[in-house]
């Protein structure tokens, strides 16, 4: 089923489009991988689709029914975003934070009730936060913080979720943590976009790439169709061997610089 | 920890509403100002104590509450621990506002002054929101700069002001700049209260969604808050409170500032109970800083405002030094 659907998604800032014409669906259990050089949209085009930013033109679709037709609270039960940065001015404890994430089900005046104490808890031992719980999340280092806001996401247990660049600043450990939760979600039938740099990871996680370039989808499609040699000359400009692991699996391997193409 | 910290509150509010009531009455002991509460003793000491006293305190205690308040909800909803009505020049567009209305507007129109005081408040509290935002929403940074240019302005407004003031409304022109509850009445509190009230339940009603703005405008948007309507309805309220304040008590600085912080140390983050405190800690601490403004070089009295620079100038260095 199709939980959430870019149609001909355009949008920027202040009249400068970044995202232009993009096509996207997310569908129940399913992960997408956002993929892309450094200012290519990525970080725009889930804006878009978490309705955070406005879309100029083309359409957001949740459930089959465009976004400006929902309440925002109605939006954000159903759609999680993980923006890549959190700024924390003020020192919240991490359950605190993680509480943020029940605000779409409780409106204004509602106290937590017995389900919203369990999906903190559930998200607190997702993520492996158990232990610094009641710690202020200011002292915590920038994993732990990525850690904490995702948290906070899966805590509203929406439908969608949207990951900004989630992994960048986890350890290796707490990379393949954040893989297999994905992997668990997915079978609960979770639609996720995920933003990433690793195309390791992204291979890792993800049913489909999606590879946008100056705001436009370059590349999209299965993993196997997708990864190609020269993709990756055209897109970024970078040499790489695409080899397989010994669960036949590609890997990428950058080698050099590309000296054709871009 | 917090049940305690709420006895204490309680007891700090008593202390400044009894010592502020009772304090150095003139030609009477302690014990004959108490008397007087109850409406015994000598006459002079009742009009000292019921007439004056007391209605300079409730003044004190709605002012200081509502500067609380104003500051508590700013903080979130800019998302940035340093905002505070003076130091963004909200204070100094109230005061602007009503003082051009003091010294230009006909006697009859003179009950324009809260709402002048309001509409200026707004002004500058749209300006340095318009001013300090940068692509990833309001930076600190920008913000208090914003807040340096808006003070800048108004001041010069209000010394436009005060120029122009035909002379028998310059000293009272003049008081709005100041800070002072030595005009209070029982009128001005009345009329004051709806500018505390209103604004009180607006915020609490937007409690959830102000802590959620704590945490940046893109995270708040995420988890379902109605950002531009909330952003107006705060400003709008936060506006009130200040312009509220300003009309009839005059600019005064840091309680914006430093009461939240405090409370928030004690209190811990969450929005609503935060902002109940806020409010009641502020009341008291102006009601203190009055009594002290009273007290300090008696029988000269000092503008609170210079009370609550002196307490909270050493406060604002301090957390700048801190802050990131």
């Amino acid at each position: 089923m199709t939980l959430l659907r870019g149609l001909g998604l355009h949008g920027g800032y202040g009249g400068r489009p970044v995202v232009r014409g993009v096509e996207i669906e997310v569908t129940e259990g399913r992960c997408v991988a956002l993929l892309g050089p450094n200012g290519a949209g990525k970080t725009t085009l889930v804006r878009l689709l978490a309705g955070v930013l406005p879309a100029e033109r083309g359409a957001v679709e949740l459930l089959g029914r465009p976004l400006h037709a929902w309440r925002r609270r109605e939006v954000a039960r159903e759609v999680a975003l993980v923006p890549q940065q959190v700024h924390f001015a003020f020192p919240l404890t991490v359950r605190e934070v993680i509480e943020q994430g029940r605000a779409p089900h409780l409106g204004p005046w509602r106290p937590p009730g017995p389900e919203d104490h369990a999906a903190v808890a559930e998200a607190i031992a997702r993520l492996d936060l158990a232990g610094l719980a009641d710690a202020p999340v200011q002292r915590l280092s920038g994993g732990e913080r990525q850690r904490v806001v995702l948290a906070r996401a899966l805590a509203t247990r929406a439908r969608v979720l949207l990951l900004d660049e989630p992994a960048t600043a986890l350890d290796l450990r707490h990379q393949l943590d954040l893989a297999a939760t994905i992997g668990r979600l997915r079978e609960e039938g979770v639609g996720a976009v995920v933003v990433v740099h690793d195309w390791n990871l992204a291979l890792q996680i993800a049913d489909e790439l999606v590879v946008l370039q100056e705001g436009q989808v370059v590349a999209a499609g299965r993993p196997e169709e997708t990864l190609r040699a020269e993709l990756f000359s055209a897109t970024f400009g970078v040499d790489v061997e695409i080899l397989r692991g010994r669960d036949g699996r590609p890997v990428v391997v950058p080698r050099a610089a590309s000296t054709a193409g871009a | 920890m917090r049940r305690r910290a709420d006895v204490a509150l309680a007891g700090l509010l008593l202390v400044a509403v009894a010592a502020s009531l009772v304090v150095a009455v003139p030609g009477a002991s302690t014990g004959e100002a108490f008397a007087a509460l109850a409406g015994g003793g000598r006459p002079e000491v009742v009009t000292i104590v019921v007439g004056i006293r007391l209605p300079r305190l409730a003044l004190a205690l709605a002012v200081g509450a509502a500067l609380a308040l104003a500051g508590a909800a700013l903080q979130a909803l800019l998302a940035n621990p340093l905002a505070d009505p003076f130091l963004l020049g909200i204070s100094g567009g109230g005061a602007a506002a009503a003082t051009a209305a003091y010294a230009l507007l006909p006697i009859a129109a003179l009950g324009l002054i809260p709402a002048a005081a309001m509409a200026g408040a707004a002004c500058a509290t749209t300006v340095v929101w318009w001013m300090s935002r940068g692509p990833l929403g309001p930076s600190p940074t920008r913000m208090l700069l914003a807040g340096v240019a808006v003070n800048a302005a108004t001041s010069a407004l209000i010394l436009t002001m005060l120029a122009l003031a035909p002379s028998p409304r310059l000293a009272g022109a003049l008081a709005i700049t100041m800070g002072s509850f030595a005009s209070a009445s029982p009128d001005a509190v009345l009329w004051l209260l709806p500018y505390l009230l209103v604004p009180a339940v607006v915020l609490l009603h937007h409690g959830r969604d102000l802590g959620l703005l704590a945490l940046g405008e893109e995270s708040a948007a995420a988890l379902g808050v109605e950002l531009a309507a909330v952003r107006r309805t705060v400003f709008l309220a936060a506006a009130a409170l200040c312009g509220g304040a300003v009309a009839f008590a005059g600019v005064i600085g840091f309680i914006g500032l430093v009461t939240p912080h405090l409370a928030r140390l004690i209190w811990g983050m969450e929005p609503r109970r935060l902002f109940l405190r806020s409010a009641l800690a502020g009341a008291a601490l102006t009601a203190l800083g009055d009594l002290l403004a009273r007290r300090a070089l008696a029988p000269v009295e000092l503008p609170v405002g210079v009370v609550t620079a002196v307490l909270g100038v050493p406060f604002f260095v301090a957390l700048l030094r801190r802050a990131p």
